[in-house]
C-alpha cells in the first residue's frame, strides 16, 4: 500500500514536470509577446522601449534560465507577477478561484442529482420507451455546444423575466447570490447531467447482471429492494468514478460558460491571459488546472479502494 | 377695483402662479448628492495610467481621478479653444511672440494621498511626456505632442512656463484633453500604473482586471460641492450584448460611451424607451493603411483605382444604416471644425456621388496596370480581430471584386498587429485612428508626419510637411481651416491613408442620471463626471 | 471480426434475412437510432461536398440592403449584419466542421495508434516514456490544451485542427496500448512470431486490425469532440479566422451583438453543431454496440 502511494506520488510529480515544460515551450512559440500586447493599446511600438520592457520583465533571458526561475519561483511559493497588471500573479489568481469553485460545485451538485437517479430509472427500465426516451435526451444533451446552451439560457431568461442574472461581486441577499450562480451553474451541470446519467446507466446495467442480483432475484427478494439497496450500492462506486473524470470534463464547460455570463472566474481569466500573452498567468493557472484533475484522480482511486474491499492498491 | 385692476391683479396672479410652478419645477432640476454611478466599462483597460495608454478604456475610467492644467468645459458637446476652461491653472497667458504659455496655479490643491499640489507636479508631468528626467513611462504613446514644447520652467510653487520652439497656437487644445492629466511628482510611473493618484473628483479604489474598477468621492476635491456622487462603480462586461442587457434591465446606470451601435439603439428604444440616447460622432476615422513601398501599390494608379472603388454610401448603410459620415482625414462639418466643407469634400477622387462612373474609371486605371478580369490582382487586406476592423474589411473585399481586385482577410491577433504594421508585412491594412482633439496639429503630426510613430504607412512627402508648419503656426482660425482643407485634400488625393468613414456611435444612460455630456468631436475628453448626479 | 458480430447479432435475432440488403434492412430496424444517426451524417457529407448546389447564395457576399434580414422566403434563415446568407453559410460552414472532424479524427487517432501500438507491443523504456507523455497529455482538460495550442499556433484551418488533434491522442493510444497487450499473448501472434515474421509486420498484420474496432468506436466519438472543441475555440475567438464560415466563429460575432435583436444568427449556427455531433453520437453508440460487445449498454 505504502509503495504504491509513493510511486503514485513520484508518476503524478513526473507528470507534472512534463506539463510543466510543455506549457512552457508553448507560449514560447506563441507568434507576438506581452510587449506588442502592452503596445496595443498605445498604438504603436517602439522598438527602444521594447527592448528595455523586455529586459524589465526577463524575457531577454535565455528559455532556460527563464524556466529555471519560474520553477524555482513555483517551489518556493512565488508565481512571479502578471506583466498586466503587475501585480503578484498568486493576487491575481486566488482570488478568483473561489467563484469558480462554487459554479462548479453548484454545477457537479445540479448534474449528479440530475444524471443519477435518471440513469438508474434508465437502467431498470432497460429497453422500454423511458428509456429509449431518456438514452436519446441524454445523447441530445452531450451534443449541445455549452456556450449555445448558456446562450439559450440567457436568451429564455431575456423572453420570460426580461433581464438576466449579471456578476455581481456584493450580491444582495443569498437569493440573489443564489440564481446569479445557479443560472450558469445549470448550463454547464446540464451537459454534464447527461455525461453522468449514460454512465449510471451503463454501470447499472452492469451490475445488474451480476450473479449476486440473480441470487437475490431467486431468493424472492423484491425488485424494488434490488433495485435500489442492492444494485445501486455497488454501481456507486463507478460513479464515483465518473465524478472523478467530471472534474476535467466541468472545466471546458466553464471556460465558454464563464465566458458567456461574464463571471470573472479562473477559467474564463486562462482565456484573457491567452489572449494577453501574460505568461506567469498561463503558465501558474494550467499547473493549477493540471494539479486539480491529477490531485482529483488519485483521490478518486483512493476512494476507489476504500470503498471497494476487492480492490487492493498496487496489485 | 375697476376692471383693468382686475385684469392686472388677475395676470399678476397668473405669474406668481408661474413663478410658483416654476419654483416647484426648481427642486426637481437641483442637483442632487449622493449615490453611486454604475457605468460598465468595455473591456479590461492595459494599465490605470492615462499617459502610457492610446484608446478610451482608460480615460473614461480614470479621467475622474485627475485634473489637467486646463480642460475642455465638460458640459459642451462641441471641444473648440473657446470652450477650454480653467482647471489646475486659474489663468494663461501668451507672450507676444506666441512662444511662451504662463499658467497661474490653483493654490491649496492637494493630491489624493494628501501631499500639496505644486508647480513642481507640472514640470515632472511634461517632463515625463517629453522622455526627460529619471522617472519613465513604460510606453510614451503621445510624446509627439511636445515635440514642439523646447522645455517646461516653474516660477515659485504658482507658475509654470510652456516654452515653444515656434508659435504652436493648438499646444493650448492639447493640454486641456482628457489625455493629458497632471500626475503627482511624487510617485512612480509604475505606482501610476496599479494605484493612480490624482487631484481630481474621484479617488482610485481598486482595478480587477477583467472583473471592476471602483471610484470613491474626493471629500477634500478643490471645487466646492463638487462631485455630486458618492462613487462610480465600473464593472467591466466584454459581451455588449449582456451589456446591454444589463442596461435593459435597469442594472446599469449608463453604458460605456460610444459603445451603442445602430441596431443595439433600435433594440434598447424599444426595450428601454425611458432610457436617453445619443448617437453623434465619435472622431473616429475607419481608414486604410496602404503598403505603398511594396508592389502592387507602389503604384499610384492601383492605390487610386482603389480610392476610386470604395462605395462609402455602401459601407455607411451596412454598418450604420446611413448614420455615419463621408470625410477626409480631418472630422467633417457641423460636428468637426477644421474637415472639408461637402462641395470640397467631392472634388476628391473616389468622394463624388456616382459610383458607377468611379468604378469605371478605376477599372480603367487597374486595367492600365495590367489587370483584367481573366487577369485579376490577387491581394491581403490584413486586419484587427476585432468586429469594428473586421467588419469593414469584409465590405471592402467585396467591393474591390468590382475592379478585379481579389481580396483575401487576413485577421491579425491584436499581439501581432503593430508589429507586423513596423515591419510592414501587409499590403492593405483596415486600421481605426481615433483623433482626441479636434485640430489638425493632432491629425497631420501624429498620422502623416515623416517619422511619427503612429505614422503606420511612413508617408513621408517633405513638401506637404511644410504645410503642416504652416497652418500650425497661423493663429488666424479662419485662414487656418482654408490651409488644413487643402492639405487634406492632398493626403486623399495622393491616397495617403484613405479614409472610408466616420463612424458615430452611441451613448445611452437611465432618466435618473443627470448631467451627462457626450463631445461630439472626440470620444476623449470628455470623462470628468464631477457634474453627473443621480435623481433618487 | 465486424462481420462475425453482425452475424452472430443476425442469428441471435433470429432474422431470416436473405442477402445484402435484407441485412441492411435489419440493421437498420435492429440499430433505428444508429441509422437515424448515419442519415444525418450523410446528409452533412452531401452538403459538404456540393455547397455549391445547396447553398442559394455565396457565402461571403455582403448586401447591404438585406441586413439582418429576418428568416423568410428570400433568406430562409435570415441574413446577417452583412446581408449574407446565414442558411448558405451555415452550408459552407458544414465543410469547416468536416474538415476539423475528420481531420483532426484522423490526426489524432493515428498518432494515437502509433504510440499505443508501439508502447504495447515493444513494452520496455519506450512503453515507460510514452505512457508518460500520455499522462502529460490526459492532465490537461482537452479545451484547455487546445486553446493553449491554438493561441501558440495562430488562427488558421491546419493549426485548428492541429490543435484539436494533439490533445485527442492519449485516449486512443491508452485503449490501443491495453488491446495490444491483451493480443500479444494470444496464440495467433505467438505462431506468428514462430514462423519468423517481422515484429513490425505482425503489429501491422496481425495486431492493428484486431484492435479496429475499439478505434471505431473511439474515431467516431473523437469526430464529435473535435467539431464540439472547434465550436469553442472559435467561440472564444482562437479558432478558424474570418471570413471562413465556421460555425463557432459565426456564434461568437451574433452572441456578442444580436442575442435580442436577430435571435436567428444565435439559434441555427448552434443547431447546426448540435446536429451534426448528435448525429455523431447516435452513429458512435450503435457501432459500439455492433462492433464492441462488452461495452454494449
Amino acid at each position: 500500500m505504502l509503495s504504491y502511494l509513493v510511486q503514485r506520488l513520484f508518476l503524478m510529480l513526473v507528470t507534472l514536470f512534463g506539463i510543466s515544460l510543455v506549457i512552457f515551450a508553448l507560449l514560447r512559440i506563441v507568434p507576438g509577446n506581452i510587449v506588442d500586447v502592452l503596445f496595443d493599446a498605445a498604438g504603436f511600438v517602439d522598438p527602444a522601449e521594447k527592448i528595455k520592457i523586455e529586459k524589465d520583465l526577463g524575457l531577454d533571458q535565455p528559455i532556460v534560465v527563464q524556466y529555471a526561475t519560474w520553477i524555482g519561483g513555483l517551489l518556493r511559493g512565488d508565481l512571479g507577477f502578471s506583466y498586466v497588471s503587475e501585480k503578484p500573479a498568486l493576487a491575481e489568481i486566488l482570488p478568483r478561484i473561489p467563484i469558480t469553485a462554487r459554479l462548479a460545485g453548484l454545477a457537479l451538485l445540479f448534474a449528479v442529482s440530475l444524471g443519477v437517479p435518471l440513469g438508474v430509472v434508465s437502467a431498470v427500465k432497460q429497453n422500454t420507451r423511458l428509456d429509449y426516451f431518456l438514452r436519446v435526451v441524454s445523447l441530445a444533451g452531450l451534443s449541445l455546444p455549452a456556450f449555445w446552451l448558456g446562450l439559450l439560457i440567457l436568451m429564455a431568461s431575456v423572453a420570460l423575466f426580461g433581464t438576466i442574472p449579471i456578476y455581481n461581486a456584493a450580491p444582495k441577499s443569498m437569493w440573489d447570490s443564489f440564481v446569479m450562480y445557479a443560472v450558469p451553474a445549470a448550463a454547464v451541470g446540464l451537459r454534464s447531467s447527461a455525461l453522468i446519467m449514460r454512465l449510471t446507466r451503463s454501470s447499472m446495467l452492469e451490475v445488474l447482471r451480476q450473479d449476486y442480483i440473480r441470487t437475490a432475484r431467486s431468493k424472492g427478494a423484491s425488485e424494488r429492494s434490488i433495485n435500489y439497496s442492492h444494485a445501486l450500492k455497488n454501481a456507486i462506486l463507478p460513479i464515483v468514478t465518473i465524478i472523478g473524470v467530471e472534474a476535467a470534463f466541468l472545466i471546458g464547460g466553464l471556460i465558454v460558460t464563464e465566458t458567456v455570463f461574464n463571471i470573472p472566474g479562473v477559467a474564463r481569466f486562462l482565456v484573457e491571459a491567452i489572449r494577453w500573452r501574460d505568461y506567469p498567468i498561463v503558465q501558474n493557472l494550467v499547473m493549477f488546472i493540471a494539479v486539480v484533475v491529477v490531485v482529483v484522480n488519485f483521490v478518486v482511486d483512493l476512494l476507489y479502494a476504500a470503498l471497494d474491499p476487492r480492490i487492493k492498491l498496487g496489485a | 377695483m375697476s376692471g383693468s385692476q382686475a385684469r392686472t391683479r388677475a395676470a399678476i396672479s397668473i405669474a406668481v402662479a408661474l413663478a410658483a410652478t416654476a419654483g416647484l419645477a426648481s427642486p426637481v432640476l437641483a442637483q442632487k448628492q449622493g449615490g453611486t454611478l454604475k457605468l460598465y466599462q468595455r473591456d479590461s483597460p492595459a494599465s490605470a495610467s492615462i499617459h502610457e495608454e492610446a484608446t478610451y478604456s482608460n480615460n473614461v475610467p480614470f479621467m475622474p481621478i485627475f485634473n489637467n492644467l486646463v480642460v475642455f468645459k465638460q458640459d459642451a458637446p462641441q471641444n473648440t479653444v473657446e470652450t477650454i476652461v480653467p482647471d489646475l491653472a486659474t489663468s494663461w497667458a501668451w507672450s507676444d511672440d506666441k512662444t511662451k504659455l504662463v499658467f497661474k496655479l490653483r493654490e491649496g490643491v492637494t493630491w489624493h494621498d494628501g501631499k500639496p499640489f505644486t508647480s513642481a507636479d507640472v514640470k515632472c508631468t511634461f517632463d515625463m511626456l517629453m522622455g526627460k528626467g529619471t522617472n519613465k513611462f513604460r510606453k510614451n504613446p503621445r510624446k509627439s505632442w511636445y515635440d514642439n514644447v523646447s522645455d517646461v520652467t516653474v516660477n515659485g510653487d504658482t507658475e509654470a512656463t510652456f516654452n515653444l520652439k515656434r508659435p504652436q497656437p493648438a499646444l493650448i487644445s492639447l493640454l486641456a484633453s482628457g489625455y493629458t492629466p497632471v500626475y503627482p511628482c511624487h510617485m512612480s510611473a509604475a505606482d501610476m500604473r496599479t494605484k493612480p493618484v490624482g487631484t481630481g473628483p474621484f479617488k482610485f479604489v481598486e482595478f480587477k482586471a477583467n472583473e471592476s474598477i471602483k471610484l470613491v468621492r474626493n471629500p477634500n476635491y478643490w471645487k466646492p460641492g463638487r462631485p455630486y456622487l458618492d462613487g462610480i462603480d465600473l464593472p467591466i462586461i466584454a459581451n455588449r450584448s449582456t451589456a446591454m442587457l444589463g442596461f435593459i434591465a435597469g442594472q446599469i446606470d449608463m453604458t460605456f460611451p460610444t459603445e451603442v451601435t445602430v441596431a443595439l439603439l433600435k433594440d434598447i428604444k424599444g426595450q428601454a424607451p425611458q432610457a436617453i440616447c445619443k448617437f453623434e460622432p465619435s472622431n473616429v476615422s475607419t481608414n486604410l493603411i496602404v503598403n505603398r513601398d511594396a508592389p502592387p501599390f507602389d503604384n499610384i494608379n492601383i492605390r487610386r483605382a482603389m480610392a476610386l472603388a470604395m462605395d462609402r454610401k455602401s459601407f455607411i448603410s451596412i454598418l450604420f444604416e446611413g448614420q455615419a459620415d463621408e470625410g477626409g482625414a480631418l472630422l467633417p462639418p457641423p460636428a468637426g471644425i477644421w474637415g472639408m466643407p461637402k462641395d470640397q469634400l467631392e472634388t476628391v477622387a473616389g468622394y463624388g456621388p456616382d459610383v458607377k462612373k468611379n468604378r469605371d474609371e478605376a477599372r480603367k486605371l487597374i486595367e492600365a496596370a495590367g489587370y483584367s478580369a481573366d487577369k485579376r490582382l490577387k491581394v491581403k487586406v490584413s486586419t484587427r480581430n476585432i468586429p469594428t476592423y473586421r467588419d469593414p474589411a469584409v465590405i471592402l473585399i467585396d467591393q474591390l471584386k468590382d475592379i478585379y481586385i481579389d481580396g483575401e482577410l487576413d485577421v491579425v491577433e491584436t499581439a501581432n498587429w503593430f508589429s507586423k504594421v513596423a515591419r510592414k508585412d501587409y499590403m492593405i491594412g483596415l486600421n481605426l485612428t481615433g483623433n482626441a482633439v479636434d485640430d489638425p496639429d493632432q491629425s497631420f503630426y501624429e498620422n502623416f508626419a515623416c517619422g511619427s510613430e503612429r505614422n503606420y504607412t511612413n508617408y513621408c512627402n517633405k513638401e506637404l510637411e511644410k504645410e503642416f508648419d504652416l497652418q500650425s503656426q497661423e493663429t488666424d482660425p479662419a485662414k487656418r481651416k482654408v490651409m488644413a482643407w487643402a492639405i487634406d485634400k492632398k493626403l486623399q488625393d495622393d491616397v495617403a491613408r484613405p479614409v472610408i468613414y466616420h463612424s458615430r456611435l452611441g451613448t445611452c444612460w437611465q432618466p435618473k442620471v443627470k448631467g451627462v455630456t457626450v463631445m461630439v468631436n472626440s470620444s476623449y475628453n470628455g470623462y470628468r463626471y464631477e457634474d453627473v448626479w443621480l435623481d433618487q | 471480426m465486424k462481420q462475425l458480430e453482425i452475424d452472430a447479432e443476425l442469428k441471435k435475432a433470429g432474422a431470416h434475412a436473405k442477402g445484402r440488403f435484407g441485412e441492411l434492412r435489419f440493421l437498420a430496424r435492429r440499430y433505428l437510432l444508429g441509422t437515424i444517426g448515419l442519415v444525418i451524417m450523410i446528409m452533412f457529407i452531401l452538403t459538404a461536398l456540393f455547397a455549391e448546389w445547396i447553398a442559394p447564395f455565396d457565402p461571403l457576399t455582403v448586401n447591404a440592403k438585406q441586413a439582418l434580414a429576418a428568416p423568410g422566403a428570400l433568406h430562409w434563415l435570415g441574413a446577417d449584419s452583412f446581408g449574407r446568407d446565414v442558411f448558405s453559410r451555415i452550408v459552407y460552414g458544414t465543410r469547416i466542421s468536416m474538415a476539423v472532424g475528420i481531420g483532426s479524427m484522423l490526426l489524432g487517432s493515428s498518432l494515437g495508434v502509433v504510440i499505443g501500438l508501439t508502447s504495447g507491443y515493444l513494452g520496455g523504456w519506450v512503453d515507460l516514456v510514452f505512457q508518460r507523455l500520455v499522462d502529460i497529455l490526459q492532465a490537461l482538460p482537452l479545451l484547455v490544451l487546445a486553446l493553449v495550442m491554438a493561441a501558440a499556433l495562430g488562427p488558421s484551418l491546419q493549426n485548428t485542427i492541429l490543435a484539436i488533434a494533439i490533445p485527442l491522442v492519449p485516449t486512443v493510444a491508452r485503449v490501443i496500448r491495453a488491446n495490444t497487450l491483451t493480443l500479444r499473448e494470444l496464440p495467433f501472434v505467438e505462431a506468428a512470431k514462430a514462423a519468423g515474421m517481422s515484429e513490425t509486420r505482425i503489429a501491422l498484420r496481425h495486431v492493428l486490425p484486431n484492435t479496429l474496432a475499439p478505434l471505431i468506436v473511439l474515431a467516431t466519438a473523437q469526430f464529435g469532440s473535435a467539431i464540439l472543441t472547434e465550436a469553442s475555440l472559435s467561440f472564444l475567438g482562437l479558432g478558424i479566422p474570418e471570413p471562413h464560415p465556421s460555425w463557432g466563429r459565426m456564434l461568437s460575432e451574433s452572441a456578442a451583438e444580436y442575442v435580442r435583436t436577430a435571435p436567428w444568427l444565435v439559434i441555427f449556427p448552434g443547431l447546426a453543431i448540435s446536429l451534426i455531433v448528435f448525429g455523431t453520437n447516435l452513429l458512435g453508440d450503435a457501432l459500439r454496440d455492433i462492433l464492441d460487445p462488452r461495452q454494449r449498454t
